[in-house]
């Protein structure tokens, strides 16, 4: 790392440390609670864990400096009228929902009544305190089952206050979807929140969760959503997870999800971007055991000056393993996607299927894609397969739409839709495809 | 409604059309016929609004309007419709969606209301049936696995709906079977009207027995050579192109 890298580095750990040390002096004797307890070993990683930088392979597209440049404060809840949290919304969508304003949880506009009574939906910080779930969760933050946590995720646990615990007994389905709306409602101080699920599924449990990320457009200053999840999905049980991640345009978005998968489990990922100045997603499936099925639907819209990068790794350790995933993009005006998705089959993971693709649209001169799909396999008797294209809209299906009356920009936007409507086309929720839809309808139509 | 005059087009420097010129009056078929490479779907496409075509002289006035100022779309809303040879595919868009943006396209640029959706649904269905188009058709990606058959009545469907001013049909009968061509006859027949004209390219008289057409022109190296009623087509499909090609050849005059 250059020197001046290094400077900026310090200069922001000092700056996190400071912010750390003040949130210590208010724990008023609640300093040996196990969750502050588990901040500070977080806090101590953190100093010892650089930030990634472009050196980094990994990071090569994503200047993390920008993303860590100003000087953020923790988010404060503010009081926001119930039309402003409905605006938010999904239309029509019948789900237990949980409100966090600038990262702090609103018990007043959230809707948590009438789950099964065998579940638990409890904070972190309330779940640590209980026998029964302190180990499983210890389980998920320490693992470090083939991937070295980065400092982002050291960052998260460190300052995570309102993160949430999933319990999911065996056999239990939970019937609605959860969903997680975070809104960022900020000014003219930078801002930066750390949302947290933590989830434990047990054996044939089936739960759908919905991210939901929006930040109000009139902000000045940029804020920081810097997430971190961790989802183990037992043997033989079901784990929907949607992601929605509209923040405003000066946001920047860190999202990192680890899933951990036993025998005969399904991971389904939808994962929707459309939002913030930078975003940079990994999200990692590791297999545990035999037969698991993960699936990565991923689709991204990104137009001015946006970065978009998506990092995904599939883990394969055990035979009979099957995973799917396709991401879909467009970027139009100066905005920038990066594809990097590494697909690993060990020796011992016989019988694989693993398929891996990536589309973009490149709409103008200016806009860039970088797309790099990796398969890496060691056994010999599998199915794999990962491709790349890169193109751009056909102008004869243009020609076609407005020969039949349409405007240019209507053609446009109705072939950039159908485009991306593929990966929508996965999501099993209707209502969220057509929150999906109607989001993304607005991008093409130039809102912010 | 339709004035063509003296129209002169270059594709890649190359004269295609070389002085064209036809006056269509409402409510008139008019069929184009003639060899391969005479020209016949390079007038369609400058009438449609294709841009690799270089008009390089004449006029076309559609409905006092000069056609060549108007952009594609405009042509759409201003009552042109081209059904074409080979309609594109487009996957991820429903052929349903899309007759809605384009009829509501169209409406709007008319001046008229949108049709709220049960109507749209209502005008659509009516519409596919008089086609005799299964309405599941609607719910599949537009003219994507259609057969050629198929793609021509989606074709039809479309221009139902658009309800033109003027319709032309760019071999719409090329590769069809008799019972396809029979439905894109019948459709045309049941849209003929006295405010409506047609223009009807086609390489095949066949097509002409099922849509009798006012006037029969024959195109051979960019210029209308002959011109007649429905006797003409039958007298090129009795003695094929080459009297003519001689007539040509020996400066015989054209009418």
């Amino acid at each position: 790392m250059s020197t001046a890298l290094l400077e900026q580095q310090s200069e922001t750990v000092m700056h996190f440390q400071q912010l750390f040390q003040e949130k210590e002096q208010k724990l008023n004797g609640q300093a040996n609670a196990p969750l502050p307890r588990l901040q500070r070993l977080a806090m101590e990683r953190l100093a010892e864990t650089p930030f990634p930088t472009r050196r980094n392979e990994d990071w090569k597209y994503t200047a993390t400096t920008r993303i860590l440049a100003p000087a953020y404060a923790a988010g404060q809840e503010v009081d926001l009228a119930a039309e402003q949290v409905k605006a938010a919304n999904i239309v029509c969508l019948d789900a237990y929902v949980l409100v966090f304003v600038n990262g702090v949880y609103s018990a007043k506009h959230s809707q948590i009544y009438g789950m099964p009574p065998e579940m638990t939906l409890w904070p972190v910080k309330d779940a640590l305190k209980d026998d029964r779930f302190r180990p499983l969760i210890e389980a998920q933050l320490f693992h470090e089952e083939n991937q070295v946590h980065n400092a982002f995720e050291h960052l998260n646990m460190a300052f995570a206050e309102h993160g949430q615990f999933i319990h999911v007994p065996k056999n239990v389905v939970v019937d609605k979807p959860i969903h997680f709306l975070y809104i960022s409602e900020t000014e003219d101080q930078p801002v930066f929140t750390h949302p947290q699920i933590i989830i434990s599924l047990e054996r044939s449990a089936e739960l759908t969760i919905i991210e939901h990320f929006t930040g109000t457009v009139n902000a000045e200053a940029p804020y920081f959503t810097n997430v971190a999840n961790r989802f183990h999905v037992a043997e033989n049980a079901n784990l929907k997870h949607y992601r929605i991640q509209d923040e405003n345009m000066k946001a920047f978005h860190v999202n990192n999800t680890r899933v951990r998968q036993d025998r005969v489990s399904t991971y389904s990922g939808y994962l929707v971007d459309l939002g913030s100045r930078i975003v940079r997603n990994n999200l990692g499936a590791v297999l545990l055991d035999e037969s698991t099925n993960t699936n990565f639907y991923g689709m991204y819209f990104g137009r001015g000056e946006q970065h978009i990068d998506n990092q995904t790794f599939i883990d394969h350790a055990f035979p009979h393993c099957e995973s799917n995933e396709l991401y879909k993009g467009i970027v139009n005006d100066k905005a920038s996607a990066v594809f990097n998705g590494k697909v690993l089959v060990r020796q011992d993971a016989q019988k694989t299927n693993a398929y891996q693709q990536n589309s973009s649209l490149v709409l103008s001169p200016k806009a860039v894609v970088d797309s790099k799909p990796q398969l890496e396999i060691f056994a010999d008797d599998v199915k794999c397969s990962h491709g790349a294209t890169i193109g751009q809209l056909d102008e004869n299906s243009v020609f076609y739409l407005r020969s039949r009356g349409l405007s240019d920009q209507q053609a446009r936007a109705l072939l950039q839709h159908a485009f991306l409507k593929e990966v929508l086309d996965f999501m099993p929720e209707e209502k969220v495809i057509n929150a999906s839809e109607e989001l993304i309808t607005k991008k093409f139509q130039g809102e912010f | 409604m339709l004035s063509i005059k003296d129209l002169k087009v270059d594709i890649e420097d190359k004269a295609i059309l070389q002085g064209i010129s036809l006056d269509i009056k409402p409510g008139e078929v008019h069929a184009i016929m003639g060899p391969n490479g005479s020209g016949k779907s390079t007038l369609a496409n400058v009438l449609s609004g294709r841009e690799e075509y270089e008009v390089t002289g004449g006029d076309v006035s559609f409905l006092g309007e000069d056609l060549l100022e108007l952009e594609v779309d405009e042509r759409a809303q201003a009552g042109i419709f081209m059904a074409f040879q080979y309609p594109v595919e487009i996957p991820g868009v429903t052929t349903a969606t899309f007759l809605k943006s384009a009829v509501n396209a169209v409406r709007e640029a008319r001046g008229l209301e949108e049709l709220k959706p049960v109507e749209m649904l209502r005008l659509i269905r009516q519409k596919a049936d008089m086609l005799g188009i299964d309405h599941k058709f609607l719910q599949r990606s537009l003219n994507e696995g259609f057969s050629g058959g198929e793609k021509k009545r989606n074709e039809m469907l479309q221009m139902a709906l658009l309800e033109p001013k003027l319709a032309i049909l760019d071999e719409t009968d090329s590769g069809l079977d008799i019972d396809a061509l029979k439905i894109v006859s019948d459709a045309v027949n049941q849209l003929r009207q006295d405010d409506r004209s047609f223009i009807v390219v086609t390489h095949y008289q066949r097509l002409l027995n099922y849509i009798v057409p006012d006037y029969v022109h024959v195109l051979y190296n960019g210029r209308i050579v002959k011109s007649g009623d429905k006797n003409l087509a039958l007298e090129l499909e009795e003695k094929g192109y080459d009297w003519i090609k001689e007539e040509v050849a020996a400066g015989i005059p054209s009418l």
